[in-house]
């Protein structure tokens, strides 16, 4: 083909141009060691890559949570596991009070010594975190959740907030327990009632008294009330109910058999003489605060007490109303060492999605160095040797002959 | 004979003199753009008869024509146009991808932080400096897509800027192309044989040059004449009247310039993006590419206000006040104005506005509202297709559409039939937004109500509050208006569940708030307060809530929420981070823009390819042309020896003429 002078310069302009561009693209994506810089380097795989991004920044969100998380169920597992030492140090110490051998000193000591753990527990269940909010008044951090009152019982004064942080798409984990789930609704241990003895010459003990029948229940009289009487006979029970009407009549009462009435189950201990009556009124929960003061209550009395026989019955009350109160907080602690062993597996999975994602972005978005420098060098070679073929064969012209 | 002798030389010196002459223009027009080889045609004289022979008697030049193939030049005007729109077009998106890829990063990068710093105060609520940072990260993003639209809004400009230039210099080349066509008139007018090469050169030179800027298509008189015609056959240039490309502001959108062809008596409108050429790519990128991608992050920037603004909405500030907005409200009357411009040749003066109801379902698309038949019949620009708004209403008609917008009619009118209105529903979104909140404590972290099950329950199934419009209405209505809601809900007969909900304080007997049944598997959506008062909350109750019987039935109670503590709402307003909003719920926001810029991308290398190939199509056409026309220096240097010992030759001839007539004249002396 004939070619003219002017499309040889054209064309070599135009060749070393594109080269040295070639050149000049494959610097930028070595010095960012980045293959794609803007979405038009792969516009096929950008969504891919957008999407990776988004979802480290979603997994970085809930490591973030985690921690945070962790951190407030970590203080409040710290806090529990102190309180379970607290009741463990009040029952010794009742355990170590019912003993005859006491003085009446001796057991003012002792109840002293239970009201100072009263007031550490008090402390414990006012703690505050790092940013001086309590950690047991749900949702209003800033007011302090328990407050002793003149006559020694607690008041709970935060709420039932439970604050949730996210920690993956679908889970959100709660970050506190409300002071009044921890410290305030501990199961009573008789069930749903609690007993208030007025005379009792027999040792005759509430075992247990539960509503079987809430259907029945709510239709009963209220306030939900019930009065016991042993007697005449020596088998007679009667049960009044707040109203004054004789829901349970028996001339037959065997020691130990279920009482049932208005949706109730009862069942005593102990063999009732005539004349022993007590009353049972709605308690389904009981404060840990309660229970202690029960128990401070029982050790001072001690001395003052002459019913030996009821001074029996009430330190068993006690006694297994002090370990339900237990148990209710090792469950509180349970609950948060779940709670921290959730967070552990989901931060494991977070970390493994995250090796993924990584991986996968870098898949998309890395420049493969090897490749790239080889790249580099060729583009570098075929500049070079378009230069040199161009400075040849510039310089041949009939010209230079005439 | 000797006469004819000295003839023959001296014809053979003038031929090769010409000759010379053409070799050496051919050799300084060696850079001329546009140049096309010339060449002395050269021809023997017809001989004299002497007895019975010819005896020759010389040369001469009959033409100096130039090696012009006017197939190859149209091939290779055809593809300078396309090299043009492709080049230019490649050009712009490839501006675009990069201001998508650096600005439209900074978006996502501030979006990023904004939704970190939010997150932060889920976890803190009561962090008064978590707070603060919200806001200076709110105002960081909505300064991002100010700043993003200021890009587009430069690029634009600079389009339309571009569109002017090119517009006076297809008008240059107009009147320049007309002038030539005189000339070239005038010298054919006159007994000359030959061609004015240089002319024609320079006409088609003008010819290449307006080929970049659009299609051109030529058409040759038999006097020389050329009718220049662009586009898809617009005559530019009609013999020696050139005609000229105006630029107009665009109608009802001053900023979509349009273009008008102005001759001594008319003016037409012609369509800018069929031109072809560079032209062409400028509309086509200013009309399509960047208005799709402004859309896009307006209707990005919208969603991104609208959704947080309406979670703020539903949750408690610290003050126990309702969340005020924290970006611009989407549905301000400047802005529900802003997105409906009528044309200037509406009949009446009807005023109207569009608000936004859904983001969700809201397209990137323009709508045309044009009342037809009595009807308003909306038509999207992009894909045609109609649909019936109704009848006008007079001033304050709402006319709801199937796209998350409603077209209002804002004043009385009169409307004349044929009027039209054309509506971008997302338009200035990502300009006018702002951060409207100025005090951290004014982020409504806390929920107003929730919902406790009773202990005593004893069946699955849950009551949720769904929705939140009045959150503290809603507080007073748990709380003193009620002292606290009851929700109950028992099997009342098989698979049927009833509920009833009654203020705590006053349970049955006493006349409940409200009651209702659902069936097994489903559930009931109850709005409190119920009608005839509005609804501040929603709940959702669902489950088999079977309960013990008619009078132990599963208790849920309703109460008060608010506490400096609860960062609830926080919550929920991160988790919109995650949630799928614009395409009917589809989309994540980052989603969103990752779509966006990929789009962008891909047409960017698109067009690159594009670009590349035209590149190659116009340098074969280039060299195939060249090949015919083009100078080549080592075969000018050739020629030139050849038509100097051509000369020396012919001189010699005269000499030996000369000689010969020395010697006859030498004879008789």
């Amino acid at each position: 083909m004939r070619v003219s002078t002017a499309q040889f310069y054209r064309q070599s302009a135009l060749q070393m141009s594109s080269k040295s561009s070639d050149v000049n693209e494959q610097m930028a994506y070595l010095s960012s060691g980045k293959r794609v810089l803007t979405a038009k380097d792969d516009a096929v795989q950008f969504g891919t890559l957008a999407g990776y991004k988004e979802s480290l920044v979603n997994i970085e969100k809930y490591q973030r949570n985690i921690t945070q998380a962790v951190s407030h169920n970590s203080l409040q597992e710290i806090v529990f596991a102190d309180a379970e030492n607290i009741l463990n140090n009040i029952r010794d110490v009742m355990l170590q009070a019912n003993n005859g051998a006491m003085s009446d000193e001796d057991l003012q000591t002792l109840a002293k010594q239970t009201r100072n753990s009263f007031e550490q527990l008090l402390d414990l269940a006012n703690s505050q975190n790092a940013n001086g909010a309590y950690i047991f008044s749900g949702y209003q951090t800033e007011q302090q959740p328990f407050s002793q009152q003149s006559d020694g019982s607690v008041n709970y004064s935060g709420d039932t907030g439970v604050r949730e942080l996210q920690v993956a798409k679908n889970i959100k984990i709660a970050t506190n327990q409300t002071g009044d789930a921890a410290f305030m609704t501990v199961t009573n241990a008789i069930g749903d009632f609690s007993a208030n003895y007025t005379t009792n010459t027999s040792g005759v003990a509430v075992e247990s008294a539960n509503v079987t029948n809430r259907n029945t229940y709510n239709t009963s009289a209220m306030p939900h009330d019930y009065t016991f009487t042993f007697g005449p006979g020596a088998a007679d029970l009667n049960v009044l109910d707040s109203g004054g009407a004789n829901v349970f009549a028996t001339a037959t009462y065997v020691a130990g058999q279920t009482i049932s009435f208005d949706g109730i189950d009862v069942t005593l201990s102990g063999n009732p003489l005539p004349g022993d009556s007590f009353t049972i009124s709605e308690q389904e929960e009981i404060s840990v605060f309660a229970t202690i003061n029960d128990a401070i209550a029982w050790m001072e009395q001690s001395s003052v007490s002459t019913n030996q026989e009821q001074h029996q019955v009430d330190y068993n009350t006690v006694l297994t109303q002090l370990n339900s109160a237990m148990s209710h907080i090792t469950s509180r602690r349970v609950d948060s060492g779940i709670r921290l062993q959730v967070l552990d597996s989901q931060e494991n999975r977070h970390l493994d999605a995250e090796l993924s994602l990584t991986s996968g972005k870098a898949n998309i978005e890395d420049l493969d160095f090897a490749k790239a420098i080889a790249e580099f060098e060729q583009s570098k070679i075929a500049l070079q040797a378009s230069q040199q073929t161009f400075s040849k064969v510039q310089g041949l012209s009939l010209f230079n002959y005439i | 004979m000797t006469v004819s002798l000295y003839q023959s030389g001296v014809s053979g010196l003038l031929a090769a003199q010409q000759q010379l002459a053409t070799t050496g223009h051919n050799i300084a027009n060696v850079n001329t753009e546009g140049y096309n080889r010339q060449r002395a045609e050269q021809n023997a004289s017809v001989g004299q008869v002497s007895g019975s022979n010819y005896i020759g008697a010389g040369t001469y030049i009959q033409d100096i024509t130039r090696i012009y193939d006017q197939f190859s030049y149209k091939e290779q005007l055809i593809n300078q146009s396309n090299l043009g729109s492709a080049d230019s077009l490649h050009a712009r998106l490839t501006q675009l991808d990069q201001v998508m890829s650096t600005s439209g990063n900074a978006v996502a990068t501030s979006l990023e932080q904004f939704y970190q710093a939010l997150n932060g105060v889920a976890d803190n609520p009561n962090d008064s400096g978590l707070r603060s940072i919200v806001l200076t990260q709110a105002q960081t993003l909505s300064n991002d897509f100010n700043e993003l639209n200021n890009n587009f809004e430069q690029m634009a400009k600079s389009v339309n800027g571009e569109i002017e230039q090119v517009a006076s210099k297809i008008s240059e080349i107009s009147v320049e192309l007309a002038k030539i066509n005189e000339t070239i008139l005038h010298s054919q007018g006159s007994n000359q044989a030959g061609q004015p090469n240089d002319l024609l050169d320079k006409r088609d030179q003008l010819i290449s040059e307006l080929s970049k800027y659009t299609r051109v298509n030529t058409i040759v008189d038999p006097n020389g004449v050329m009718t220049v015609m662009v586009g898809q056959g617009t005559t530019l240039v009609a013999g020696i009247t050139p005609l000229t490309i105006e630029v107009k502001a665009g109608d009802p959108d001053a900023l979509q310039t349009e273009l008008r062809l102005v001759g001594p008596n008319s003016s037409v409108a012609i369509a800018g993006d069929k031109l072809g050429g560079s032209l062409a790519a400028s509309f086509e990128f200013r009309d399509e590419h960047l208005s799709k991608t402004r859309s896009e992050m307006d209707r990005l920037a919208m969603a991104i206000s609208a959704t947080l603004n309406d979670s703020q909405a539903s949750g408690l500030d610290l003050n126990a006040k309702q969340g005020a907005n924290i970006f611009t409200d989407i549905n301000t009357t400047a802005m529900q104005q802003g997105r409906v411009s009528a044309p200037s040749s509406n009949g009446g003066s009807l005023v109207s506005q569009v608000n936004i109801t859904d983001v969700s379902l809201l397209p990137t698309d323009q709508f045309e509202v044009r009342l037809t038949g009595g009807n308003f019949i909306m038509t999207n620009l992009t894909n045609q297709t109609t649909t019936n708004l109704g009848a006008p209403g007079g001033a304050g008609t709402v006319h709801a559409t199937p796209f998350g917008f409603e077209f209002i009619e804002v004043n009385a009118g009169p409307i004349s039939a044929d009027d039209s209105f054309i509506i971008t529903p997302t338009k200035n979104s990502a300009a006018l937004m702002d951060v409207t909140l100025t005090d951290g404590s004014a982020i409504a972290a806390s929920t107003a109500v929730e919902v406790t099950p009773s202990t005593n329950n004893v069946s699955d199934g849950k009551i949720d509050i769904t929705s939140v419009s009045d959150p503290e209405a809603a507080r007073t209505y748990t709380t003193v208006t009620n002292s606290g809601l009851t929700v109950d809900v028992y099997e009342s007969a098989a698979n049927t569940f009833t509920y009833r909900v009654y203020n705590s304080a006053t349970p049955p007997p006493a006349a409940p708030i409200t009651t209702g049944t659902y069936a097994s598997g489903g559930s009931a959506t109850v709005d409190l307060p119920p009608l005839p008062l509005v609804a501040a909350f929603q709940i959702q109750i669902s489950g088999d809530l079977v309960g013990s019987g008619t009078n132990a039935r599963e208790t849920f109670t309703i109460g008060d929420a608010f506490g400096v503590g609860n960062g609830n709402n926080a919550v929920a307003m991160a988790k919109t981070q995650e949630q799928g909003v614009t395409d009917g719920n589809k989309e994540t926001f980052s989603q969103s823009l990752g779509t966006t810029t990929a789009k962008v991308g891909s047409k960017a290398s698109n067009a690159e390819l594009v670009a590349d190939t035209a590149q190659a199509l116009y340098t074969q056409a280039y060299n195939r042309n060249q090949a015919t026309s083009g100078v080549n220096l080592d075969e000018e240097a050739a020629n030139l020896l050849r038509f100097q010992q051509a000369y020396q030759a012919a001189s010699q001839i005269i000499s030996t003429a000369n000689t010969i007539f020395d010697t006859i004249l030498a004879a008789i002396r």
